[in-house]
């Protein structure tokens, strides 16, 4: 079994149907898109997979742990950073690690050499002692990263990692999804900046208005909209008018 | 367990870092029951001095016949008699006096007649100065009827004894003690609750919808801990600091009255009180002192009410979306709780039944009351306890349950 499968995954909220019967599968080594514009539903996916939402119908598998039965599993084996990027201001940096690596069963010299080791990997072990409170967006944005991976998962989720961030905050966080995927995991990207998917993802799936219209290398989707670049694929695929889309 | 035990010690890490939080802790229970003490005896002493020194103003018709009775309050210390033109109420209306007296004509001609006078004394009862005055006067035209009394009665060759019959002597066989926890239980109980709320409160909003607002919520959520090991871990840190805030606010109070004693304290319900001589008696003697049951048993009702109080507003600022709110539900909150025991403080003599014991925080208070005067009912104590207990188990899994909810969490 890949390590993530979505089969027929569905969520409404009353009654607007922000996902609906999703279904994809994604495996270790990879980088997978998940494209859209805003409100597809990718973070209502992703939170769904994340087990902080439960689905109304369908279910996935992370690591072959089913998200609804086995959720502390899931929870184990995923990394997730959120496009909110909060950090406990009053504490360090290296507490705001601890604290995380606590709560997913890390303790002592196991949690201090993970600390030290993701610190080294994101490059801030300069100012991990500061309070995050006096942290630069780029410097909270490589803290968010570190928190989600402190318990070293299988499967990374990014949500519109890029979003707020300049040139060079990017730049570390795409060369971080990189280092991610030649590790062996498998790296989720959710975004709407084609550019990044563009350069970064193996496979990708547009989902637009909570469904999947496809799912392919992005070469492919390239040749079957007959387009140079992804953001023109993408564009054809969920019907849209060039010249109309603002964004 | 180890989870609950990682989120209380990083809460308390976080927020006691945090000013507003060792404000809400520490500084304020430490400060402000002393300067409550201090400024209350303050007040109440120079209420007291000020009205015992202030003369009274009395004004009288200009034109009206020098009486003996006027001539008997110009007499006396701190009495004033000043003639006024066009009448006494208009002196008082224009600040001249604080209370008139109205002699009529004929009052010197029925004295001597035996036959009753009538005198009438103009007030403003909104006015202290005037109520004051009013007391001052009422016994001076007392002591001038009880002279006009006795040489009546010598004149007749009866003697004056006859009248009294009867004296009365008062005797209290309350102990400095008994006096002491009367007066302590009017107001300890109230430093305890509003200590077991406030010390409790800010952090009950910071770990709760402050998570939600710094936008740290979901990558808690995320993690493998279970949602009712993070609400027990916020919840005990609630409780920590609430403790901590009910435990200084008792020590400086008890540091406050080894230094001022408790005569302020009681002197301030001596006005108006029935109760008031019994308490005054007991700030005189200023003797108080707490068996260590009593304190055992206080501990014990204000831990289990701290427990009570930190799991209510940590259910209530996990349902709010941000700190504001937070403190807009809070707020009235407060009041529910406070009102009930302020109005069962104001029943003086009240005899609860065994089902008020039910009800929480009354409850909290009756017990209050009975431990500082030495009394231990184990009914009580126990149905209190249960009481307390069952609704801090409540709240908690109320938290929970909200921790749980999707839309609370994500709207």
């Amino acid at each position: 079994m890949p390590m993530l499968v979505a089969e027929g995954l569905t969520k409404k909220f009353n009654d607007v149907l922000a996902v609906d019967r999703v279904g994809f599968e994604a495996d270790a080594g990879e980088i997978f898109g998940l494209l859209g514009p805003n409100g597809a539903g990718k973070t209502t996916t992703i939170r769904l997979i994340a087990t902080v939402l439960s689905p109304t119908e369908g279910t996935a598998w992370v690591c072959g742990f089913d998200i609804v039965e086995e959720s502390q599993e899931v929870r184990r084996n995923i990394g997730v950073l959120t496009t909110d990027i909060g950090a406990y201001d009053r504490l360090t940096g290296r507490e705001n690690l601890r604290y995380f690596g606590e709560l997913y069963g890390i303790y002592g010299d196991r949690l201090e050499k993970r600390v030290k080791e993701i610190g080294e990997l994101l490059e801030i072990l300069d100012f991990i002692d500061r309070p995050a409170g006096g942290y630069s967006t780029g410097m909270k944005q490589k803290l968010a990263i570190a928190r989600s991976v402190i318990h070293d998962p299988s499967v990374i989720i990014f949500d519109e990692p890029t979003s707020g961030l300049d040139v060079l905050a990017s730049q570390t966080v795409l060369g971080f999804m990189k280092k991610a995927k030649e590790m062996g995991k498998l790296v989720v990207l959710s975004t709407h900046q084609m550019s990044d998917a563009e350069r970064l993802c193996d496979r990708a799936a547009i989902i637009h208005k909570g469904k999947i219209l496809t799912v392919d290398t992005i070469a492919n989707l390239k040749e079957a909209t007959g387009s140079a670049h992804l953001e023109d694929a993408f564009l054809e695929l969920v019907g849209a008018e060039p010249v109309k889309v603002m964004r | 367990m180890k989870t609950i035990l990682t989120i209380w010690k990083k809460e308390l890490k976080d927020n006691i870092r945090d000013r507003r939080t060792l404000m809400a802790m520490i500084l304020m229970p430490l400060v402000l029951m002393p300067a409550l003490l201090i400024g209350m005896d303050k007040l109440v002493n120079y209420q007291r001095e000020r009205s015992k020194e202030r003369t009274a103003r009395v004004a009288v018709d200009k034109d009206a016949s020098a009486s003996a009775l006027i001539d008997f309050l110009k007499s006396q210390k701190k009495i004033e008699v000043i003639g006024v033109e066009g009448g006494p109420e208009k002196g008082i209306r224009d600040g001249k006096a604080d209370i008139g007296i109205i002699v009529p004509a004929d009052f010197q001609d029925r004295i001597k007649s035996g036959a009753p006078a009538r005198i009438t004394l103009v007030q403003d009862s909104t006015k202290m100065e005037s109520q004051e005055s009013l007391a001052k006067v009422n016994l001076a035209v007392s002591a001038f009827s009880g002279r006009i009394i006795e040489g009546r009665l010598n004149s007749s060759g009866v003697d004056n004894r006859l009248l009294t019959p009867i004296t009365m002597a008062t005797k209290d066989i309350s102990t400095a003690e008994e006096r002491g926890g009367f007066g302590l239980g009017f107001f300890l109980p109230f430093f305890v609750i509003i200590w077991a709320i406030v010390g409790g409160q800010y952090i009950a909003i910071d770990v709760s919808a402050g998570e939600k607002e710094r936008k740290t919520l979901e990558a808690l959520l995320l993690t493998p801990a279970k949602r009712l090991e993070i609400v027990l871990g916020k919840f005990f840190a609630v409780s920590t600091t609430a403790v901590v805030s009910v435990v200084v606010s008792l020590t400086s109070l008890y540091v406050a009255l080894k230094v001022f004693g408790l005569g302020p304290m009681t002197g301030a319900l001596e006005s108006g009180q029935a109760q008031g001589k019994a308490l005054a008696a007991a700030g005189a003697d200023a003797a108080f002192s707490i068996e260590p049951l009593a304190i055992l048993v206080m501990l014990g009702v204000g831990l289990l009410l701290v427990l009570m109080f930190s799991a209510i507003l940590l259910s209530i600022a996990i349902f709010a979306k941000s700190f504001k709110e937070a403190q807009n539900y809070i707020g009235p909150a407060y009041l529910v709780a406070i009102m009930p025991a302020v109005v069962m403080n104001a029943m003086f003599g009240f005899k609860p039944t065994d089902w008020f014991y039910a009800i929480p925080i009354v409850n909290a208070m009756l017990l209050f009351k009975e431990a500082l005067m030495g009394s231990y009912v184990v009914s009580h104590i126990l149905i209190t306890a249960v009481t307390l207990i069952v609704f801090a188990i409540i709240a908690i899994l109320v938290a929970g349950r909200i921790y749980s909810q999707e839309k609370v969490l994500f709207r």
